[in-house]
């Protein structure tokens, strides 16, 4: 386990309030590309610009819609989108008990366990440090126009309570804001 | 029982009681495990199943929800002191959106009936899990199931545009993918029953390709066919299917189906390109270099053909099922790197363990489905194959993949998520299920084992070396 994330882990333990962006974060780079296996890992403070650069050295690409390349992929997967989600293989998280956890992994098919690697995909910082991403990339011959996501607001109260529910899961005490 | 008195009582003519109306869902796909429910109700309706969950909220008792009961898994089989919820009889396609591509089903649809619904639109659903003929799409949306396909079309979390699902406490809810929010939609999909009742499914619907062809190779060694995957992946080809057999699964496919498959192949490839006629074609042409070194090479050249070529493999299960009285299908997937490995490591297993193996796998993926043969009337042998299909998952994880693909866990793979997450990661799910069901009403004990399974079977790894289910019964 690399520095950072001990780092990262120990803030938590000691804070009661913070705020997560990608410049914080500190965290960049490319952990593991597989070309022949579509699948790359990604550090999540890392640039989409960056994430791009690498994959057309191969042909391929972030299968979704990508707003602005200078974001990082922390921040796009935080924000959320259902063309991102349908990519996203595997997570590596820090709940808001400073606690390092695995879910999904680097494989295409995987019904292990709830799926938290997607369930994540738009929880703007609020459950957890999104630490690392595994995503299915694709060929770029094989991508057709995408277009901005619709994304409605969730009115149900139903809805907005579990949702609450699901943030004091992975972050019982609340600090994430 | 209170319980089956007041489901008699309030919702006549669709409550099976007693052993002899029971017994057809005593088990699902995986019929090695068997248990009698209290009841088995079968609504027509969404207030019966809220009259349902209501009642069984009342009593603290279980409820399994079920679809056809196709799973492989055990995660339809039955609880004790249980009740079944089977949902096969909301079985209308309730509207088709030709334009959008969408089609609104309830969760009893068969799979293959929506695409037969849709059909005439020149549109079909395309996540195609084997058992497509009988499973139902709320079953489907459940598992999370796959097939075929996967790699160029996804799995049902990517064909899924929005659900509605009940509570344990009979409250509604809608999910959709343009949800501005967590992931729920994502989240019920593969929840094994655990979290919700899905009452209602719009699908996504794929136009129908106007054309398909399938290249059949044969190859002298597995590790080569092995590689030549990743080399039709490197050549930037995405397959519709990619489908790979060893040869005791070629010899078993042939001899019941008579395809014409390569005898003396040691491994054999099924390579599914589809699309118009000229992106078949320029695909075909890139795949047919990469597959220069195998030992035979066929191209379908009708639509009778390519579905011949797949009935072998289709009839894989069933053929490897006539040549032993019982087998134990695995589901581990894993980076598709290590795939030669994987296959050497199971064949060294299967002679340690005297029990034959037939591997059949979706190679495209990754997911592996060795077949292990094997006589559950032998003392012992049931046991002996458990201890061997552990062994096989625990190295698809330590090879970084998963214990299951598309199977789900159910009961059968309790023991191997202790080896997939750690005491922390099981706690989230644990915690999970309770914001949605904290009374642990909906298929308790499936899918996520609990802490002290852990711990016991971490305990008596060591001791014996056995990793048997203590809470199921055997038959």
């Amino acid at each position: 386990m690399s520095n950072r994330i001990n780092q990262l882990q120990q803030l938590i333990k000691d804070t009661n309030n913070l705020h997560i962006n990608s410049e914080w974060l500190a965290y960049t780079g490319v952990i593991e590309y597989f070309p022949e296996e579509l699948i790359i890992t990604i550090k999540a403070g890392t640039k989409i610009n960056d994430i791009q650069i690498q994959l057309a050295k191969y042909n391929q690409t972030l299968p979704f819609f990508i707003k602005t390349a200078d974001m990082s992929i922390g921040a796009a997967y935080a924000q959320g989108a259902q063309d991102l989600s349908d990519c996203v293989l595997g997570v590596k998280i820090i709940d808001g008990t400073g606690e390092y956890l695995n879910f999904g992994a680097q494989v295409m098919k995987n019904v292990a366990g709830y799926d938290v690697a997607r369930l994540l995909v738009g929880s703007k910082g609020k459950l957890a440090i999104i630490t690392q991403i595994s995503f299915k990339v694709m060929p770029i011959s094989y991508m057709t126009q995408l277009s901005a996501p619709i994304k409605r607001a969730i009115t149900s109260q139903l809805h907005q309570q579990i949702e609450q529910k699901l943030k004091q899961v992975f972050d019982p005490r609340g600090i994430f804001n | 029982m209170e319980v089956i008195q007041q489901l008699l009582k309030q919702l006549k003519g669709i409550v099976l009681t007693g052993k002899e109306n029971t017994r057809p869902f005593e088990c699902d796909g995986l019929s090695v495990y068997r248990q009698k429910p209290l009841a088995v109700v079968l609504p027509e309706n969404i207030a019966q199943i809220k009259q349902v969950l209501k009642i069984c909220k009342d009593n603290n008792t279980p409820v399994v929800t079920r679809g056809a009961g196709t799973g492989l898994a055990g995660g339809a089989m039955p609880l004790e002191n249980s009740v079944v919820l089977g949902l096969s009889k909301l079985n209308q396609v309730k509207s088709i959106d030709v334009e959008n591509q969408l089609a609104v089903v309830e969760p009893g649809v068969k799979n293959i009936a929506i695409s037969e619904a849709v059909r005439q639109h020149g549109l079909y659903y395309a996540p195609d899990p084997s058992s497509q003929i009988a499973c139902t799409i709320g079953g489907n949306v459940a598992e999370n199931s796959g097939g075929v396909h996967c790699l160029k079309y996804g799995l049902t979390v990517h064909n899924v545009e929005a659900i509605k699902m009940l509570t344990i406490d009979g409250d509604e809810l809608i999910l959709s993918r343009q949800d501005d929010g967590l992931g729920l939609l994502a989240l019920m999909n593969g929840s094994e029953g655990l979290l919700d009742i899905i009452t209602e499914v719009t699908v996504k619907l794929t136009p129908t390709p106007v054309l398909a062809r399938v290249v059949m190779a044969g190859f002298d060694s597995v590790r080569d066919c092995a590689n030549v995957v990743a080399d039709i992946i490197k050549a930037g080809i995405i397959p519709a299917g990619l489908e790979m057999m060893d040869s005791f699964a070629i010899e078993a496919a042939e001899e019941f189906a008579k395809v014409g498959y390569p005898l003396d192949a040691k491994a054999l490839l099924l390579c599914e390109l589809d699309g118009t006629q000229t992106q078949v074609q320029a695909e075909l042409d890139s795949v047919l270099e990469v597959l220069s070194g195998a030992s035979t090479l066929k191209v379908s050249e009708s639509e009778e053909e390519r579905l011949n070529f797949w009935k072998g493999r289709k009839s894989a299960f069933p053929a490897v099922g006539r040549l032993s009285p019982d087998y134990y299908c695995m589901d581990g997937t894993i980076p598709r790197r290590h795939l030669a490995d994987m296959l050497e490591k199971i064949n060294e297993l299967s002679k340690k363990y005297q029990l034959r193996v037939a591997n059949v796998f979706h190679a495209g993926d990754g997911n592996l489905h060795p077949l292990i043969l094997y006589d559950v009337n032998i003392e012992g042998e049931l046991e002996k194959v458990e201890e061997f299909g552990t062994k096989i998952l625990k190295l698809s994880v330590d090879m970084g993949g998963t214990i299951t693909g598309e199977h789900g866990v159910g009961v059968e793979k309790l023991n191997a998520m202790c080896h997939q997450f750690n005491a922390k990661e099981l706690a989230i799910f644990h915690k999970i299920k309770a914001v949605f069901d904290p009374k642990s009403l909906l298929n308790p004990g499936k899918a996520v084992p609990e802490l002290h399974r852990c711990a016991e079977l971490g305990a008596m790894h060591v001791h014996h070396g056995k990793l048997p289910h203590t809470k199921l019964e055997r038959f």
